[in-house]
């Protein structure tokens, strides 16, 4: 079975996975200045180098509302369709070698995680959920994963 | 021309190096349709290319293969090898003849009548197949060999690099990443300034700190040009289109380029190219005339049609003129009135600029018969869509019997546009200049305001805009704090009327490098992309037409007619400019060119600054050389300040009276000292002031800053702590270098600052000072004794009156 490098990070507690060459970087972010008129999710612009980067809030995006604190500057750096991004989480526990293909999730997942998750990835004896940090770089409504 | 040449011989080049691989393929396989397409499009390209540039043996070679070909193509001729052989013959031999156009060999023309012999007779039967094929193939592989070699050999000997600049091709990808690259080299330069002004700095690393500061400002701009290309290119294909249009329409016409050596961005040209080729077929065909009718109107036979390429600040015009019929304004509002875009009594309303501004819309054509070239209604609406999609402006002016001129306006580059930043409570946005008509104070006397069913209305100077508020459009809470009056922009956006719209204060003009906004942000709809100023901090740029949408402010479209507003209402032929009206501090009314006013400050008694027979103005610590500056009796006076590339001048008035429209030819007979000559402001002929004459007057008073250099002081007595706490920290806010220490003989360029009890020390240590300027403060207000050549070490405008003074003794 081929192995694939995976980031292993948490999202409002919930552990997840992202492939590594999906990531850039990971990185502390300098202010984020506020972007009016956007979703809530959008938390703003930050500057990396001479990058604008859009700074998206993976737990506002994921269940709508809430979030992280305003605080909060840890994020993963990607690019998306010529498009650079900082994608906001909890915190990353490990970058490591996993099983290449997803696990298929048994079980029932919260709905509204269902949209986001492929697959399962275990790491250190727990499952992590699978995600794709494109889905969360599109606007919502937009995304084909979208139930 | 020669760069034209250059470049038809390196594409041609090139396309013979990608075609050569294919030609084994097509030796094997002569039926494969998209080879033989391939061949044929590099005949055809040459055939068209020499067409302008005057290459006769070019064009007869690529036209009898592009014959052969198009045979083949269409069926009655099969691509037997004796054809096969014959093609690549003349292709080889093109690509000999174009070595030999950038070296000194040649190439025997008689050579030529064996491959078109060879071309035409492989075609006549296979039975010709044996004797004819085989000289041509040796031949010309021979051919080019040779000068393939001479080629390669050419270079060591020099000669070859005189005839032209070398060249080579780079993908564009390439290029923006060192564009790139290098604005992250600018922002580690700036963050680290940043740093460094906060410690003491060693004099040795500033000095080279700041030459490598000056190359990445060097290696900016030059990167920058990189992306820059003439607009020769945009020329290229025109004489070939021209050529064409008036075989085909039976009309003549001399074609006439100007300003082909401006550059702009290459992606630039790219989106220009389309509407300017379209504005020239329309010329051609709906506004000259056809000889005959040419000749019965007392004009010349062949039209003339100019084009003409310049740059005007960060924008380039590009102007398309003929000397045709005009355009037919009747005909126009006749077929607008047919096809319902308005009534007859709406076009009773309106203006002459007005009924030629129909041509704009969409579904309109004055042309009679439909032809091949235009004339299906689709046409100018899409020019100008084009046009302002990349943040320009198409203007038209037509005289009927005396010829049609269609400006286009583009910005310089895509990807660099100045900006205003303006502030709404703790947020800071750009806006593209292009969209900012006007800037005005809310409490101006030119602005009133009223609210209408809600609707709110900001009447200037009698005309009447939508008004919004940024911080409402974009939900923002409005700072409650903040009193001052706020600052009102007059916006011109492609989708509508111009509105205006209320900012808590407009900060400063930049020069501002554009990204595109990720889709997240561009959602919202009223941004147009991001930037990363000097500073660091990420900004937005905001879309003049969004916002208007976000408001829900009237749409052009919708509506009558009469709201397609001529953004520059221009008077049929005569080019206008806006000029500022302003009453002088002697109460006469003057107009001074708007466009070399950078900003209107209001300015105290106490700003001003006299030094000898000039005078400065004070503004945020730094002395602006001012005229007209003499101590002031009124309370209020405003500073026109006026910028030209590095320089600037503070031109003193008493107010601001109005912006107006001025004829761009004035009168000169009254010219002299400061005025330019008469401008007719309507039916009052008023003074011109000359910026030329201004400037003049300020470097003749060797008054003017160099902005660009910080002055550099010296503080020899650096135990002092008078000096070093209270008077550095003011000078380095002020934008002076200061440095501590003895004066060396590297010194000259600075200027040396001491205080005046130290100076009463034995003079032991200073034989050095000689040709460097001194100033020396004084402690007393009032000194008892006689101090000629001192300062009074609290009088700070005296002081850096007395810098700069010193500087220019330096320079």
């Amino acid at each position: 079975m081929t192995e694939a490098l995976f980031l292993f990070a948490s999202i409002a507690g919930v552990p997840v996975a992202v492939r590594a060459r999906e990531v850039e970087a990971v990185v502390r972010l300098g202010d984020i200045v506020p972007v009016p008129l956007v979703a809530a999710h959008v938390r703003g612009l930050a500057a990396l180098r001479s990058r604008v980067l859009t700074v998206i809030d993976m737990e506002a995006r994921i269940f709508g509302k809430g979030g992280l604190d305003e605080t909060a500057s840890l994020a993963i750096v990607a690019d998306i369709a010529a498009h650079s991004y900082g994608f906001l989480i909890d915190s990353v526990s490990d970058i490591c070698p996993a099983p290449e293909d997803a696990q298929p999730v048994h079980g029932r997942i919260d709905p509204i995680w269902a949209a986001y998750v492929s697959g399962l990835v275990e790491h250190e004896g727990q499952s992590h959920l699978l995600v794709s940090l494109a889905d969360f770089a599109l606007p919502p409504g937009n995304d084909v994963l979208a139930a | 021309m020669d760069e034209i040449l250059g470049e038809f011989i390196a594409e041609t080049l090139e396309t013979l190096e990608t075609l050569s691989s294919e030609v084994v393929a097509w030796e094997a396989d002569p039926a494969d349709q998209s080879r033989l397409d391939a061949f044929f499009r590099f005949f055809h390209t040459v055939k068209g290319s020499c067409g302008f540039l005057n290459l006769p043996r070019f064009e007869r070679l690529a036209h009898a293969a592009e014959d052969v070909l198009a045979a083949v193509r269409r069926g009655e001729r099969s691509a037997d090898p004796a054809t096969v052989s014959a093609v690549l013959a003349v292709m080889d031999r093109i690509g000999a003849l174009a070595r030999s156009l950038g070296g000194d060999e040649t190439v025997p023309e008689a050579d030529d009548d064996a491959l078109l012999d060879a071309l035409v007779a492989s075609g006549a039967g296979v039975e010709t197949l044996a004797p004819f094929p085989q000289p041509p193939i040796s031949d010309p592989i021979a051919e080019s060999e040779a000068p393939a070699t001479a080629d390669a050999a050419g270079p060591p000997s020099g000669a070859a690099n005189e005839r032209a600049p070398r060249t080579i091709r780079l993908p564009l990808t390439l290029v923006d990443q060192l564009m790139s690259g290098i604005s992250d080299m600018v922002l580690a330069r700036n963050d680290l300034a940043r740093r460094m002004r906060e410690r003491a700095i060693d004099p040795d690393l500033e000095s080279s700190f700041e030459r490598l500061s000056a190359n990445v400002a060097e290696l900016r701009d030059r990167i920058s040009k990189t992306r820059m290309q003439r607009v020769d290119r945009l020329y290229a294909a025109l004489p070939r289109l021209i050529r064409d249009l008036t075989h085909e329409l039976g009309k003549k016409a001399m074609l006439e380029l100007d300003g082909g050596e401006v550059e702009m961005d290459r992606e630039m040209i790219e989106m220009v190219l389309d509407p300017l080729t379209h504005i020239v077929r329309n010329a051609l065909d709906h506004g000259i005339e056809t000889p005959a009718e040419r000749r019965a109107a007392g004009k010349p036979e062949a039209g003339a049609l100019h084009v003409v390429a310049r740059q005007s600040g960060n924008q380039i015009v590009i102007e398309v003129r003929d000397d045709g019929r005009g355009i037919d304004c009747a005909a126009l509002v006749r077929k607008a009135i047919a096809t319902g875009l308005l009534t007859a009594a709406d076009a009773t309303r309106l203006s002459d600029a007005e009924k030629l501004n129909l041509i704009f819309r969409a579904g309109l054509s004055t042309a009679t018969a439909v032809t091949s070239i235009s004339g299906r209604g689709v046409g100018m609406d899409v020019v100008r869509t084009n046009i302002e999609q990349i943040g320009g402006i198409i203007a038209i002016a037509s005289r009927p019997g005396r010829g049609t001129t269609i400006t286009m306006r583009v910005p310089l580059t895509l990807t660099i546009i100045p900006g205003l930043i303006v502030r709404s409570g703790q947020h800071i946005f750009a806006m593209p200049r292009n969209n900012v008509v006007e800037l005005l104070h809310q409490t101006s006397a030119m602005v009133a305001m009223e609210e209408v069913a809600g609707a709110r209305i900001a009447r200037i100077r009698g005309q009447r805009h939508a008004f919004i508020d940024l911080e409402d459009v974009l939900k923002l809470g409005r700072q409650k704090n903040s009193t001052g009056p706020r600052t009102l922009m007059v916006i011109r956006s492609p989708a509508g009327r111009p509105y205006v719209l209320g900012v808590q204060a407009v900060e400063s003009n930049e020069e501002l490098v554009i990204r595109p906004a990720s889709p997240a942000l561009t959602a919202a709809g009223v941004f147009a992309g991001v930037t990363l100023p000097d500073n660091g901090r990420p900004m937005l740029l905001l879309d003049a037409a969004g916002l208007a949408h976000a408001a829900q402010l009237p749409l052009r479209e919708a509506g009558a007619c009469l709201a397609s507003t001529p953004s520059e209402p221009e008077e049929a032929a005569v080019p206008t400019m806006q000029a500022l009206m302003v009453r002088e501090r002697d109460g006469t009314h003057r107009l001074i060119p708007l466009a070399v006013v950078d900003r209107v400050d209001d300015i105290a008694a106490d700003q001003i600054v006299p030094c000898g027979t000039a005078a400065f103005l004070r503004i945020e610590e730094r002395l602006v050389p001012a005229l007209n500056a003499e101590q002031p009796r009124e309370d209020r006076l405003k500073a026109l300040r006026l910028h030209a590339s590095g320089e600037q001048l503070c031109y003193l008035i008493a107010d601001v009276i109005d912006i107006i429209d001025v004829p761009v030819e004035i009168d000169a007979a009254l010219a002299g000292g400061r005025l330019a000559g008469l401008a007719m402001a309507g039916d009052t002929p008023l003074e011109m002031l000359d910026p030329f004459a201004l400037f003049a007057e300020a470097h003749a008073q060797d008054a003017i800053a160099r902005a660009e250099e910080p002055i550099r002081c010296l503080i020899p007595d650096e135990d002092n702590a008078w000096m070093r706490n209270i008077l550095a920290p003011l000078l380095i806010q002020a934008g002076h270098d200061v440095r501590f220490g003895p004066v060396t003989e590297a010194d000259a360029t600075h200027v040396i600052l001491r205080c005046e009890a130290s100076d009463a020390d034995p003079k032991d240590d200073e034989p050095a000072a000689g040709p460097i300027p001194v100033i020396t403060l004084r402690a007393d207000a009032a000194p008892a004794t006689a101090a000629p050549d001192t300062v009074y070490r609290y009088d700070r405008a005296q002081i850096f009156a007395a810098i700069a003074q010193a500087t220019r003794r330096i320079a």
